[in-house]
């Protein structure tokens, strides 16, 4: 009975049946909303259909990528993967070893779908045709008379190669998910950090691992340049000042890497240092605020008790009567400013940079307008390993299916007291294709010409 | 677009369309003698192809790597370039642009009607991974699409075969044999290629996302296909899937990678594969 179990669990009609299934569950994934993904969309959906959407997440649908079902199908895959290997590395050994046992007759090469007999030119003896075929990367067990060549011999250890990958990829997905801390940091022009756990964002909530550590990282933003041309955003330089004094660029792509952590460039904003006087010209209030606004949403912002609405505009322009924005470039960069207290509208208007806004006795002024910027900060062990298991897969894969093993048994025989060649040959996956190459190469090595 | 873009991109899909009508032409006619001219036709419309990138080269100043159109631009320019390779290396297979003119035709089309418009390089995509990850992208689905072309012509021709005289217009294509292999070969490549497609990507995602992996729908569509493509290669392999079971199987696979490069974004906007930025 349990020999029938692991028989079932290690066969590849086992492995092809799971594979199916996981693609099947990440297919659902994509239709069925994620609430990690796409919460929004989720919360909609559960409004309009709640009792599909509990009955989806009775099962874990809804969280698909790590639902029960879905890890339940990579334990068995892997569990499947293991037994597969288990029981295919004595196959592998056999079929890379060499022995001179491999030395038979063509003719009676049980096996060698490709036959077939050539002339072999005046001077030419079955040691000239063993040199061709070792300077052609053969490996060739023999002499003149009878031989054994192969060609990618090991080519079934990549077999091992790519599949033990898999497992590496697994150790170091695992390592990294139990070892990763995420979390939001929002730093303006001039601010520093070092490493505080409370600056980090509380919403979305920081994920602390269940094992390791936060970042340690100390750095001050010494600046921040946004380059849009055209319209597009063609990248953003982030300069950092180290604790040890050095510099360092972040941008798209370029993320801050230090103690296994990354901080990623994530989001743009505008920090303006807004200053609030009252009609003596008394400061009241200064702060430079960090607004979200550039995807031309309104943010809001208290400051000496009024409340402030802000909208941005890069490039401003009054279109048909209206303000708009002509692009995304930083042209003419200029907030509309509505203002209120209590409830009660107090003014509104433009202000750009060194602009100000009068209202019911006060004047707000800005006085400078740098940016702030998200850094999405991951910190993860394990990516070394998961990076060896892509690596290898690659290697595995490439040697595997493009360096697959060729046989030849080959003899050297009178006919009608001229010389001749015999070959017996094989190839893995490919049967009429290899006797195409077959040819080819002993028409190579022999010079003549052979009918097809 | 580009002016000489506009022009080119009409020239070649004129090219394209004629050829294509050539391919049926012989196939109904059972002429198969007018096949080297058109495939001389489809080399010609290649020329005119590399004159588009060329143009839109020189008014962006970068390779077109962005947007849906661009991708059938690059795309369809590598399909080409693979059904030119290997008719150029093996005249038996010229026929198997009959499977990918006809794709790529669609594909120009579909692209024409998305998103030409000029832009510089979104920041997003100036790094080397770009380079490394949609090129192995572009190559898996070429060598896919040739598989999905070799399936198609052993299709027809195991039906002409079948027929008591069969069809003329197939002698000069490989036996059902050689196509049957040269199926599992073109899978076999894409996969290889598919692999490094999806390696790099994760390895860039790391850098420019924060994470390698982020169930992403079109990292989870690429993945799906990877996996279809592996359960062909185990079916061809261990359980010996051969013939039409393996030509249908080609065939249907390609629907996949279809769906990743266009599909998934036409349905979904969720998606971090975007990279239009805005």
């Amino acid at each position: 009975m349990s020999n029938k179990i692991v028989k079932n669990l290690s066969s590849l009609r086992f492995t092809i049946v799971l594979i199916s299934l996981l693609g099947l569950m990440f297919a659902i994934g994509l239709w069925v909303p994620q609430i990690k993904l796409v919460k929004g969309l989720y919360l909609v959906w559960q409004k309009n259909s709640p009792n599909l959407v509990a009955f989806l997440d009775l099962f874990g649908l809804t969280t698909i990528y790590t639902s029960p079902i879905t890890v339940t199908l990579w334990a068995f895959f892997f569990l499947n993967l293991s037994l597969v290997i288990w029981q295919r590395i004595p196959l592998v050994r056999h079929r890379i070893s060499l022995s001179e046992k491999l030395i038979t007759a063509p003719e009676r090469g049980a096996g060698y779908p490709f036959n077939r007999t050539f002339l072999l030119p005046k001077g030419m003896g079955g040691e000239q045709v063993i040199q061709q075929l070792r300077k052609r990367r053969f490996t060739v067990l023999g002499d003149g008379t009878s031989f054994y060549a192969v060609k990618n011999r090991l080519s079934p250890v990549a077999f091992l190669i790519f599949h033990l990958s898999f497992f590496l990829i697994l150790l170091g997905g695992l390592i990294s998910v139990y070892t990763e801390f995420i979390g939001y940091l929002d730093l303006a022009q001039g601010e520093t950090f070092n490493g505080e756990p409370g600056r980090y964002n509380a919403v979305p909530i920081p994920k602390i691992p269940p094992i390791g550590s936060l970042p340690t990282a100390s750095f001050t933003v010494k600046s921040i340049v946004p380059r849009v041309v055209h319209n597009t955003p063609t990248g953003i330089s982030v300069m950092l000042l180290d604790a040890a004094g050095q510099s360092h660029e972040v941008d798209i792509n370029v993320p801050y890497k230090t103690d296994h952590a990354s901080f990623v460039f994530k989001h743009l904003g505008v920090a303006p240092l807004f200053e609030l006087k009252d009609a003596s010209g008394s400061t009241l209030a200064e702060s430079y605020l960090k607004l979200d606004v550039l995807k031309g949403r309104p943010d809001r912002f208290s400051l000496g008790g009024f409340n402030f609405t802000a909208t941005f505009y890069p490039d401003y322009v009054l279109d048909n009567g209206k303000r708009a924005t002509r692009s995304m470039e930083f042209n003419n960069p200029i907030f509309f400013i509505s203002v209120e207290r209590d409830g009660k509208k107090l003014g509104e208007g433009l202000v750009p940079k060194n602009g100000s806004l009068l209202f019911a006795g006060y004047r707000l002024e800005m006085r400078d307008m740098p940016f702030w910027v998200r850094f999405y900060v991951v910190k993860q062990r394990g990516l070394s390993i998961l990076y060896l298991g892509f690596a290898l897969a690659t290697v595995g894969v490439i040697w595997r299916l493009l360096f697959y093993k060729r046989e030849i048994l080959g003899a050297v025989r009178e006919t009608d007291g001229a010389p001749s060649l015999l070959i017996a040959g094989r190839s893995e996956y490919y049967k009429k294709l290899a006797e195409d190459e077959f040819l080819e190469l002993f028409e190579k090595i022999t010079g003549k010409p052979v009918e097809r | 677009m580009a002016f000489w873009e506009v022009i080119f991109y009409w020239v070649t899909l004129v090219i394209y369309s004629l050829a294509a009508g050539g391919f049926i032409y012989s196939f109904v006619f059972k002429n198969p003698r007018v096949l080297p001219k058109i495939t001389a036709l489809v080399g010609a419309g290649f020329v005119a192809h590399t004159a588009i990138i060329l143009a839109r080269f020189y008014a962006t100043g970068h390779l077109p790597w962005s947007g849906h159109y661009e991708y059938v631009l690059m795309g369809g320019w590598f399909i080409i370039a693979g059904t030119l390779f290997v008719a150029w290396q093996n005249k038996s297979l010229v026929g198997l642009a009959v499977g990918t003119v006809p794709l790529v035709i669609i594909m120009m089309g579909y692209g024409y009607m998305q998103n030409p418009g000029l832009t510089p390089m979104a920041a997003s995509l100036k790094t080397v991974w770009l380079y490394i990850h949609v090129y192995f992208a572009w190559i898996s689905f070429s060598a896919y699409a040739l598989a999905m072309a070799a399936g198609v012509l052993f299709l027809l021709k195991s039906k002409s075969d079948q027929l008591p005289v069969p069809n003329p217009a197939y002698e000069k294509y490989p036996s059902l044999d050689r196509l049957d292999e040269l199926i599992f070969r073109y899978v076999v490549f894409g996969f290889i290629t598919d692999t490094i497609m999806i390696c790099a990507g994760a390895i860039w995602a790391k850098d420019l996302w924060g994470s390698y992996w982020a169930w992403d729908p079109v990292e989870t569509w690429s993945l799906i296909s990877w996996l279809i493509y592996g359960i062909t290669i185990h079916l061809r392999v261990t359980f010996k899937w051969r013939e039409k079971r393996l030509a249908w199987l080609a065939v249907a696979a390609m629907s996949t990678v279809i769906i990743c490069f266009f599909g998934v974004n036409l349905v979904v906007d969720t998606s971090l594969h975007i990279f239009q930025v805005r």
